[in-house]
């Protein structure tokens, strides 16, 4: 948990609850053509084709993969449009 | 056989059998039925929480998934008998068939690629021609 920070103008934020990152974790399935997956995180993301191959690798061979990180929200939309092509993903704080 | 998509400078042009077509309606109106199901596997595998640390999601995001899921197999339902679907419409094609895909692997628990090769041959040949299908589709499209 965050502490309350105070600005020179006497504000409060929770800048560092804030400030924690969200990881995207896409998920391996064993039913879904990597060439699909490579196309939809570059769709997604806009990621280069060696990143999402790189990626699409990963979650191949290692179950899972964190595609993207950063504020929740975004996380969260990310997440929305990966199930829009019904692949597995998640969202949980970064480490 | 002609190649069963051909992308045009505005559309794709579709040339599959027509039991093909009726096929992926079977399909896709089974899993649009699978999906709503509460708590059914295929609910669960579609529509999960997608923020491990919570309970739920925001009822707003359960929402807009439960669009984004629908959506698409109501569009390959209403357009798996066209000669002709808008690139929009294709796209929608390949969620459709992801899902109907996921569907199938939720219905059957399939969890490794072992698991897929066990399956009984009609169901695995079902998966493979699928995949078969959207692979095609891609290609034309992003040619």
């Amino acid at each position: 948990m965050s502490e309350l920070d105070t600005d020179v103008f006497g504000s409060t934020s929770t800048t560092q609850a804030l400030d924690v990152p969200w990881d995207v974790i896409l998920w391996n399935d064993p039913v879904t053509l990597i060439s699909l997956v490579v196309r939809v995180i570059r769709k997604v993301f806009g990621y280069s084709k060696e990143k999402a191959e790189t990626l699409t690798m990963t979650v191949h061979h290692e179950g899972k993969a964190v595609v993207w990180s950063g504020d929740k929200e975004t996380a969260a939309a990310y997440c929305v449009a990966l199930h829009g092509y019904a692949l597995g993903a998640t969202i949980q704080p970064g480490k | 056989m002609s190649e069963p998509f051909r992308r045009t400078p505005t559309a794709v042009v579709v040339d599959l059998p027509t039991e093909v077509r009726t096929w992926l309606i079977g399909l896709a109106t089974d899993a649009g039925t699978e999906v709503v199901e509460v708590g059914g596997a295929t609910n669960r595998r579609l529509l999960g929480p997608i923020d491990l640390t919570a309970d739920h999601d925001d009822p707003l995001l359960e929402l807009q998934r439960q669009m984004a899921v629908e959506g698409p197999l109501n569009v390959l339902v209403a357009t798996a008998m066209a000669t002709e679907i808008s690139e929009d419409e294709a796209e929608q094609w390949i969620r459709a068939l992801q899902m109907v895909l996921a569907a199938a692997a939720a219905r059957f628990d399939l969890r490794t690629e072992d698991d897929v090769a066990s399956l009984a041959r009609e169901d695995h040949g079902a998966i493979t021609t699928l995949q078969a299908i959207m692979s095609l589709l891609m290609d034309a499209l992003d040619s």
